[in-house]
């Protein structure tokens, strides 16, 4: 009986009772327009990516929204179409924007619903004077630095393209054909690959605080020590652009919302509303804060010897396998053989797992980027 | 048949001349029983009746008259009666049976004479020989108490009559104790302390002395002059059958102010709770207008207030965390509890500083007569309590404790929580001395501390410590003043040693230093005012993370120590205006400074504050005042009487409050801290009006009532999505003011006495939230009204209890309400570069309703008087249906999918039982 008693108390005290619990979920909430991009105002491609909102526990990434019909239109006259390129993305090599102009976008989707965003001014984004780097508290990280000598600019957004090359940790100068047949290779066999990634996180940056518009180290980007990006050689190519309040404290707000949040004790959550509106059904309600504005870029290399000497350690154990078909089969193609060698007349493959001698077994890309 | 009062219709219409001349009198009696009859005409007439009340108590009074004198009207009604008068020179009226009293002696009495004749009209005297036996039994029936030095003849105007009303056996003040004077139909309470001041004209009153589970005792009293009338009252026995003790019985119609609940400690321990363990707090929570965000959580939110505007007072102590081992305890030992007060609305003008309400808790005095005691064992926690004299008849104290040991109970469980250590305790000190009639002292020391690790290595703990010493003075009759110094604590500790580079103290601590002056003036009996002075020095140390032990690396962070002083004045008077219709008015004009040492964030008006907009740091000597809000407070109520039984109420109820409860977790977080008001951060403000209404039926033991209210809040804190609360050195640039709604009704339907006795309430209650910050960029859904976190608009919640018979009682509550807003996530979509979660409005989702059955068993021991222990036992089930009501919904991501999940604290039925035993 006593022990009957402690285990019910101490059962709901401690391991509590967890059921699963159907959210209730409601389709019209979960199909919400999600509108990403910048109107460029400056040189190059406008590009805006159309979305819907998922279910919580939908099993896709993103669920893009095809064939609708996107304008830019401005305050002062002037309609740009912009066209569609596939995966939810519509893009223009050039749109003619003059800085100081107001413009907006409207969007009429297949199921010919019309959505349109407030006028935006579009601004001019001044340069980035560097983008320096410290390694500090086991990790790297990146910061941008900027001024506007106008005091104009005031609040800031940066995105980034990352490029890093990797090696494989064997080089091969053998290559597996097909089957169990392995063959030499003139020149090292996919040794050298380069990677790519783009920011995940929303950064941005505000100088009102301050007396004059200067950035000074904002941070951007952490790499963690250990991190394969700064392996053998690093590359990051910072996009600036300017943002009004508005825009900010939107990206703000979306930032602390879905990047801190999930577990019981976290704070709670609130809703996002940006300045596209559905015109067609005013309830509907619209993610995405559209902008406008030139961008501004800056590229830096880090070397591993410049990171002091950074350590990417990849766990390679390495097979001696007999050079004979049976023995092979067992190893390709998880295994990939690297070299050839003899051990008291025998003959053998020197084997690696395959992201150990293949790059692109890592997700690279044996193409050099031309910035390289 | 009883519903003569509402047929009643009685005007006079001639008023009362001299003594010579005959009174007319005018009116219309329906159904009235004898007694009534008697007290109406002595409210309007020099007449004063002398009776046996057991004979009266089939007469009734139809009767209606114009202009007639008194003798005719009692002709007339006691047509029918073997009732009979006779009227004195002094306007005594004596009502006999069968034969009528001679008042006056003959005129030649003081004359023998044999000469004279026998007259015609001779009365023939009746002598009542009265054994001694009768004589004892109808003492105090008959007894006439003088008050003040008595003179000739009654002086003209009022007097004061004060006094304390105690009991016989252990000279323990009685609180709450009725007194009524039959001739004013007024009725007073007695204080805290047992004390009652009366105003009343000169002259021979009645005096009914009435208090639950005492014997009733009735005075005559002669009031010469200002002067003392102590009462002792001696406990009542029920010994056959039950008997109706309806003291108090008329307090929730009669008295001025509303939204006022009371609760007696043998209320509270009827009420089932999880472990057995009478539970002051969990008894509140039955109340209606009280409500939880769950199970284990430490929080009432009164009147749609949240957690942190409630006042707990305990002997006029702060006590800041009522609660042990996460809210599934209260704090407060029942062995001493004497009573629990909780203002709804009309808050006493002396207390102030929080917005909702205040839990006025009393504890008892100790025995002064005897050394008791008492003892008990529960499931997990046990309990033991002495108390007795230290100087016979003047000093007494009361030494308690309680203790878990849960410890022991914790290694019986599975591995996963084999360090899972949880420990309690509470003590308290309560030292009263009565230095002489007019000057008593009192003590009382608190301690309470808790520490736990559930399964983890991170230990939590807190304490409560509180000291309070107080003085009441009379000054004169009229003049009564109380004066204390007191010094509350609070704290908690979070630390972690498992990883010795990591290790680490969190630690938060409030202490305040109190001092209270508060003075009762009786002006006169339409007047008393209460006036006094309030001050509180805080000293906050608002979080500090520092290193523990040599080799730990963790990097100390101290946010700088917090300090300021409110104080107030009050003034407050209650103005009896006729018996039916009386005021209670108040203002409380509160101050309060910021102090240094400190280093102030100014930020650019009219923008969101955030670190980027800090235009000016400006740095402050220690002492120096940083800045200062001050502001008035009114209370105001007013009762209107349409009968004994019935009347309604209205108030009026402003507050400020300068400390705030920093929370924004859903679940319970022993990390949540306080913050007083700053610069950036103004003090809350709230307003409320409420109406009631009050009628009791079957004479007097079903109290009904209906209250409405109505409450706006002001610059009540709210969080920015992301708020960052512990360790936050700019704490304002993550709060957003708020304004709130609060609306509802009460219904409370009582039985007071009797086999079955308990409450039914039903609650409807609204809180909403308003982000009405204009320099916030994205408020809080839209800006729209929302539901704050614990609005739960129905309450059904019913406690009975059964006696069936002496040794053998049982109680149920049974407790509905709907399940507590909750935002969750309605979608995922892909921005910038990432997943992210897509939420709905805040709180537009609620977690599934709340429903609860408890059930106990009471069984007492003999009651034999002289037996030299009494044990009982208490047995029952927590949650009798075994649901699993879900304390919160969440939702984590498990094989990239999202999934939800309740949590359910008490998912099944948990027995308990508990022994007692009392010395």
């Amino acid at each position: 009986m006593r022990k009957l008693f402690i285990c019910l108390f101490f059962l709901f005290l401690l391991a509590s009772c967890r059921d699963e619990y159907e959210l209730p979920l409601r389709e019209t909430d979960v199909s919400l327009l999600v509108v990403e991009g910048t109107l460029n105002a400056g040189q190059g491609m406008t590009t805006i990516t159309l979305s819907r909102t998922v279910k919580v526990n939908d099993a896709a990434t993103i669920k893009p929204v095809l064939r609708a019909a996107l304008t830019v239109e401005g305050k002062n006259g002037g309609n740009y179409a912009l066209n569609e390129t596939g995966n939810g993305q519509y893009t223009l090599a050039q749109l003619p924007l003059t800085f100081g102009e107001e413009y907006r976008l409207r969007i009429r989707t297949a199921d010919n619903k019309e959505y349109l965003s407030d006028y935006i001014v579009a601004r001019q984004t001044p340069a980035i004077d560097a983008v320096t780097w410290k390694i500090e508290n086991e990790k790297l990280i990146i910061y941008a630095n900027s001024h506007d000598a106008s005091n104009n600019t005031r609040y800031y957004k940066w995105d980034f393209d990352e490029t890093w090359e990797i090696r494989s940790y064997y080089t091969a100068f053998y290559r597996w054909l097909s089957g169990t047949t392995i063959v030499p290779t003139i020149s090292a066999y996919n040794s050298r690959c380069w990677k790519y990634a783009k920011s995940n996180t929303i950064n941005v940056g505000s100088t009102v605080q301050l007396q004059s518009d200067v950035v000074s180290e904002a941070p951007v980007q952490f790499i963690p020590f250990g991190s394969e990006k700064l392996g053998v050689r690093y590359s990051i190519l910072l996009k600036q652009q300017t943002l009004t309040r508005e825009a900010y404290e939107y990206f703000n707000l979306m930032k602390k919302n879905t990047e801190s949040i999930g577990s019981i004790f976290d704070p709670q959550p609130s809703e996002l509303k940006g300045n596209i509106k559905c015109i067609s059904n005013p309830d509907e309600g619209v993610l995405g804060f559209l902008t406008a504005s030139s961008f501004t870029e800056k590229r830096i290399f880090i070397t591993a010897q410049e990171a002091n000497n950074w350590r990417f350690s990849q766990y390679c154990p390495m097979e001696k396998v007999l050079n004979e078909p049976d023995s092979i089969r067992i190893w390709v193609p998880g295994y990939l053989p690297f070299n050839l060698d003899n051990f008291n007349g025998v003959e053998y493959y020197a084997m690696a797992p395959a992201s150990c001698v293949d790059c692109t077994k890592r997700g690279g890309d044996l193409n050099m980027p031309s910035y390289w | 048949m009883r519903n003569w009062f509402l047929l009643f219709l009685f005007s006079f219409l001639a008023s009362a001349g001299q003594a010579q001349t005959p009174v007319l009198i005018s009116g219309r009696f329906v159904h009235l029983p004898g007694v009534r009859f008697f007290q109406q005409i002595e409210a309007k007439t020099p007449y004063f009746f002398y009776y046996d009340r057991s004979q009266l108590d089939s007469v009734f009074v139809n009767l209606t008259v114009n202009q007639q004198p008194l003798t005719d009207i009692l002709r007339q009604a006691f047509t029918g009666t073997d009732l009979q008068f006779a009227v004195d020179a002094q306007n005594r009226v004596f009502i006999t049976r069968k034969t009528s009293l001679i008042p006056s002696l003959p005129k030649d009495f003081f004359k023998p004479s044999a000469a004279s004749p026998k007259t015609d009209n001779t009365q023939a005297f009746v002598t009542n020989k009265i054994n001694s036996q009768t004589r004892k039994a109808i003492a105090t029936d008959t007894k006439i108490y003088e008050v003040g030095l008595k003179t000739n003849t009654f002086k003209e105007g009022n007097v004061v009559v004060r006094g304390y009303v105690r009991q016989a056996k252990s000279g323990e003040p009685v609180i709450n104790a009725s007194v009524f004077v039959d001739s004013l139909d007024r009725n007073v309470i007695t204080d805290q302390d047992g004390y009652y001041t009366l105003n009343l004209s000169a002259g021979r009153h009645r005096l009914h002395v009435q208090s639950l589970g005492m014997k009733d005792k009735l005075y005559n009293v002669d009031v010469y002059n200002d002067g003392t009338l102590n009462v002792e009252l001696e406990e009542h026995v029920a010994l056959l059958k039950e008997v109706v003790v309806s003291a108090q019985k008329v307090a929730n119609v009669n008295r001025v102010q509303l939204g006022i609940e009371r609760l007696t400690i043998e209320a509270i321990k009827k009420v089932p709770t999880v472990f057995g363990e009478a539970d002051i707090l969990r008894a509140v929570l039955t109340l209606p207008g009280v409500k939880t965000v769950g199970e284990a959580s430490t929080g009432l939110n009164v009147r749609g207030g949240s957690a942190d505007q409630n006042l707990v007072l305990m002997n006029g102590a702060t006590v800041y965390n009522p609660a042990h081992f996460f809210g599934m305890f209260s704090a407060f030992n029942p062995e001493i509890v004497k009573d629990v007060e909780l203002y709804k609305s009309s808050i006493p003008a002396k207390f102030g500083g929080r917005l909702s309400s205040v839990l006025d808790i009393g504890l008892r005095e100790g025995n002064k007569k005897a050394i008791t005691g008492s003892a008990g064992i529960g499931v997990v926690t046990s309990r033991f309590n002495v108390e007795g004299p230290l100087v016979k008849d003047k000093t007494s104290f009361i030494l308690a404790g309680r203790s878990t040991y849960a410890n022991w109970l914790l290694k019986l469980l599975p591995e996963s929580y084999e360090n899972s250590k949880a420990s309690f305790y509470d003590a308290n000190v309560i030292i009263n001395h009565r230095i002489n009639a007019t000057n008593d002292l009192s003590f009382t020391g608190y301690s309470s501390n808790d520490r736990f690790n559930l399964a983890s290595d991170t230990t939590y703990g807190y304490r409560n410590l509180n000291f309070n010493l107080r003085w009441k003075h009379h000054f004169t009759n009229q003049l009564l003043a109380s004066f204390s110094v007191g010094s509350d604590r609070y704290e908690y500790d979070v630390h972690s040693t498992k990883n010795k580079v990591n290790a680490y103290t969190l630690a938060f601590d409030i202490n305040q230093l109190n001092l209270r002056s508060d003075f009762s003036y009786v002006v006169n009996s339409n007047h008393t005012l209460e006036f006094g002075m309030n001050a509180i020095r805080y000293n906050l140390r608002p979080g500090s993370l520092q290193s523990r032990g040599k080799e730990s690396l963790v990097q100390p962070n101290i946010i700088p120590a917090e300090q300021a002083l409110e104080s107030a004045l009050y003034l407050s008077d209650r103005y009896t205006i006729t018996s039916k219709f009386s005021l209670s008015g108040g203002i409380r004009y509160s101050f309060f400074h910021y102090l240094g040492g400190k280093t102030i964030n100014y930020y650019a008006p009219g923008v969101p504050k955030d670190e980027a907009t800090v235009v000016e740091r400006r740095t402050y000597k220690a002492g120096e005042v940083i800045n200062t809000y001050h502001g008035a407070e009114y209370r105001f109520s007013a009762r209107y009487a349409f009968s004994q039984s019935f009347s309604i109420k209205a108030g009026f109820n402003s507050q400020r409050q300068y400390i705030h409860m920093l929370s924004n977790t859903a679940a319970i977080a022993p990390t949540d801290i306080w913050k007083l008001s700053d610069p950036n951060i103004r003090p809350q403000q709230g307003n409320q009006v409420s109406i009631g209404f009050y009628k009791n039926l079957k004479a007097n033991t079903i109290e009904t009532s209906v209250e409405f209210y109505y409450k706006k809040i002001k610059d009540y804190l709210d969080y920015k999505p992301g708020a960052e609360l512990v360790l936050n050195h700019h704490i304002e640039t993550d709060v957003i003011n708020t304004k709130g709604k609060a609306y509802g009704a009460e219904l409370m339907l009582k039985k007071t006495s009797g086999k079955l006795n308990g409450w039914i309430s039903y609650t409807y209650s609204r809180i909403l939230l308003q982000i009405d910050d204009p320099s916030t960029a994205f408020p809080v859904n839209g800006g729209k009204w929302y539901p704050a976190n614990y609005d739960k608009p129905h309450d059904v919640t019913a406690v009975g209890n059964f006696k069936i018979n002496h040794r053998f009682s049982i109680s149920m509550n049974m407790t509905y309400s709907t399940g507590r807003p909750i935002t969750l996530p309605i979608g995922r979509f892909y921005y910038a570069g990432s997943q992210r979660v897509l939420y709905a409005d805040r709180n537009s989702y609620r977690i599934p309703d709340y429903f609860r059955t408890d059930f106990s068993m009471n069984i007492d021991g003999n009651h034999k008087v002289n037996q030299r222990t009494h044990n009982s036992w208490t047995i029952g089930v927590y949650n009798l249906t075994g649901r699993r009501n879900p304390y919160s919904v969440y939702y984590i991501s498990e094989n990239g999918l999202v999934k939800g999940y309740k949590l359910s604290i008490f998912g099944s039925a948990i027995p308990f039982v508990n022994f007692n035993i009392k010395f």
